[in-house]
């Protein structure tokens, strides 16, 4: 069962096609996360899908209906560039974008106080926009988006802004929401958090879709070709490593991947053996973030 | 959820929101004495600064037949009789010790002319005072030498007074043509500035929700044509609001009016040196009264202010729409207050003469209708096909901008970046 289905979407401004005839489907219960770099096309898709703006070619389905309309009360949409009445009042605010939601009054106002009391941020009730910190706004059009108790959420870019104890919360707040059975879209250009909270993620690049899937899926495809290994070096120098991508080096850390047939693996963990003392070694399949790169520099060649 | 009451709860918001701020209770408090002072003080001032002036001007008698002191009498604080030669003289006002002076002599009062001598410049206040103090000084002395008598005189100098009665099924009323005439043409200024200022708010509105990217919830949330709506509706009764609380006030005060104006009015005698025409001819009416306003009139200005806003506000939402800042949308705004505001220069020319064909097709022209209409009910009676049909032209006016503004709405909210021109949004009205 989809909560979303896109099917061929295209839309360009102008001359430059920002969505090139992407398609994915979205299982109900679940977090999907579309990934890409800056300008890869993910706020337009998600914009489209928000019912935003419609795509030029193309069909999505959300929630079952093919007219965003007819469903509006049942999604929440946090945009990329946030936005609150700088203004208004917290409450009013939460209130209003619950009842635009379809939510009654009375039962907004309830959950909005009972969301500010959960996220220890009761005395802003009564404060205006304008006087709270811009992670504080953050936190308020995260809430406006999930007052209204929506089946899918549509999030571009969800933590930015956020400091990583907010990230925190929000994940969680995330992981409780699908738990309760609501579908999850998001977007980001960090792999990392994409690779902790999605369950299916769909990478794309300039407007084109360039691989789709579950992480795990993914992942097995890959061969184990990363090694992560950790060591106390006081000092001593590594054993010399040629034809090899340095991912991460500091002084107790190494981490790089190979191609078996350029590095003789073996030959390596000897010679580190013997220079200095292991801590951890582990051979895996790569990060998200370097299957993502693979296959951009693939697509470019 | 039924999509229908969306556009309500917007309107809410929007309404909320205004009618809460300070702006909005100062405003219907203040913006109402404002406008007396628009409405008296020029006409003060003129009566001040136009018919007064601060010169001191000398005047040489040589009619020995009193003229000099009858031009001394009506105006002691300008005018004083001196017996030098004009070289003395010219060689004050050199010496700035004079402002100016005149000869007066048989031959001037033949040719009822006169040359006054001054340094130069000093604006047109004096010249208009001794036109009326030295030409009725004139008059009076070739009346008397035709032997008219001192009160005969000051007959024929008073102006012919002019009072007109209405003829109803009741029999004639007092008519208050003047005061009618003077309140059509606020009237129309009022309803103008009204229709601009609550057209501004959902310009400003539009622009703020767009800037602060707002939009984009609110179009996940709800149609273009909902939020649109809502915002204009929501506005548009901000200031219905306050046009009620102005009545309700106005009413109040109407009642009280007798016992307000005579507080003012009775303590205060005439001055004594200023003439009797001069008090006569000021703006404000001599004789107090306020006529009642009719209750149809109060209607069709709650109609035009309500039906005006309406097709301004429509317009102003696609321009708010179309911009990034509120800088950019003068730029389109200009256009289209030229054409609503020339009814404002119109109105005069309307209410000298509410009833000819000039005046009535001007006012059923849909763009001219909410001022023009308005000033021309409060001078005359307009004859109800005449409101109807402007009713009805500037309903299907409005359909059609709403109509063409919902579509640059639609298109312009999400557009960033260049100000467009207005090549560029006809082309979007293609789009949509």
């Amino acid at each position: 069962m989809f909560a979303l289905e896109v099917n061929s979407i295209c839309k360009s401004f102008k001359e430059h096609k920002a969505v090139d005839n992407i398609s994915f489907a979205v299982e109900k219960g679940k977090i999907f996360g579309i990934l890409g770099p800056n300008g890869a096309g993910k706020t337009t898709t998600i914009r489209m899908i928000a019912g935003v703006f419609f795509p030029d070619e193309g069909e999505i389905s959300v929630l079952g209906e093919r007219s965003v309309e007819k469903i509006q009360h049942r999604i929440g949409y946090l945009p990329e560039e946030r936005g609150l009445y700088k203004k208004m009042k917290v409450i009013d605010q939460l209130v209003y974008f619950a009842e635009l939601k379809g939510t009654p009054n009375t039962l907004a106002k309830q959950k909005a106080r009972l969301w500010l009391n959960k996220l220890d941020a009761k005395d802003w009730e009564n404060k205006k926009v304008q006087e709270l910190s811009k992670g504080m706004q953050q936190k308020i059009q995260f809430l406006s988006t999930l007052l209204h108790e929506p089946d899918l959420l549509i999030l571009d870019e969800p933590f930015s802004g956020f400091d990583p104890i907010n990230v925190e919360i929000f994940k969680n707040v995330l992981l409780d929401l699908k738990a309760e059975g609501k579908t999850i879209l998001l977007s980001t250009h960090i792999m990392e958090q994409a690779e902790q909270l999605c369950d299916d993620v769909c990478l794309i690049n300039k407007g084109k879709v360039i691989l789709k899937g579950s992480i795990a899926d993914i992942k097995s495809t890959r061969s184990a070709d990363t090694v992560i290994c950790e060591f106390y070096s006081n000092g001593a120098e590594l054993p010399s490593l040629t034809n090899v991508k340095i991912l991460n080096r500091t002084q107790n850390r190494l981490e790089f991947r190979f191609n078996p047939s350029e590095f003789n693996i073996r030959d390596f963990i000897k010679e580190l053996a013997d220079k200095v003392e292991i801590k951890k070694f582990e051979i895996t399949t790569p990060s998200l973030r370097e299957i993502f790169i693979d296959e951009v520099t693939k697509g470019e060649k | 959820m039924n999509n229908k009451s969306k556009f309500l709860i917007i309107a809410k918001r929007d309404y909320l929101n205004i009618v809460k701020s300070k702006g909005f209770i100062i405003g219907t408090f203040i913006l109402p004495i404002f406008w007396l002072i628009i409405i008296f003080l020029p006409g003060l001032l003129a009566s001040y600064f136009f018919e007064k002036t601060e010169m001191r001007i000398a005047v040489v008698d040589r009619t020995d037949k009193g003229i000099g002191k009858d031009i001394v009498q009506s105006e002691p604080n300008i005018f004083f009789l001196v017996e030098n030669s004009q070289n003395e003289l010219n060689a004050k006002i050199l010496d700035e010790k004079l402002d100016a002076y005149f000869i007066i002599d048989n031959d001037n009062l033949k040719a009822n002319s006169i040359t006054v001598f001054t340094k130069g410049g000093g604006g047109v206040a004096y010249i208009t005072t001794i036109e009326k103090v030295v030409g009725k000084a004139f008059r009076k002395h070739i009346l008397q030498e035709k032997g008219l008598d001192a009160t005969l005189i000051k007959h024929i100098e008073t102006d012919l007074k002019v009072e007109t009665k209405k003829v109803t099924k009741e029999g004639t009323k007092k008519d208050y043509t003047t005061f009618y005439s003077f309140f059509g043409y606020f009237a129309g200024l009022l309803l103008f500035m009204l229709i601009f200022l609550y057209g501004g708010f959902v310009m400003r509105g539009v622009v703020e929700e767009k800037a602060n990217r707002i939009i984009e919830v609110l179009l996940s949330s709800a149609k273009p044509f909902d939020i649109m709506l809502g915002k204009v509706i929501g506005l548009g009764s901000v200031g219905l609001t306050q046009i009620l609380i102005w009545i309700v006030l106005l009413s109040v005060i109407s009642i009280f009016s007798t016992q307000i104006v005579s507080l003012f009015l009775a303590p205060q005698p005439t001055p004594r040196n200023i003439s009797p025409e001069l008090t006569a001819q000021s703006t404000f009416p001599a004789n107090i009264e306020i006529p009642p306003i009719p209750f149809d009139f109060v209607i069709f200005f709650i109609i035009y202010f309500l039906l005006g806003y309406f097709l301004i506000a429509s317009i102003y939402a696609a321009i708010g729409a179309a911009v990034d800042q509120e800088q950019d949308a003068q730029t389109l705004m200009t256009p289209i207050n030229i054409i609503f505001l020339i009814p404002i220069f119109l109105i005069t020319l309307i209410v000298a003469n509410p009833d000819g064909l000039a005046s009535t097709l001007l006012s059923l022209f849909p763009l001219f209708t909410p001022i023009l209409m308005i000033a021309r009910m409060s001078s005359t009676t307009v004859p109800f096909w005449q409101l109807a049909l402007s009713v009805i032209l500037l309903l299907l006016t409005i359909l059609l901008c709403v109509k063409i503004s919902a579509k640059v709405y639609r298109v312009g909210v999400l557009i960033y970046g260049k100000r467009p021109t207005f090549k560029e949004i006809f082309r979007w009205l293609r789009q949509a």
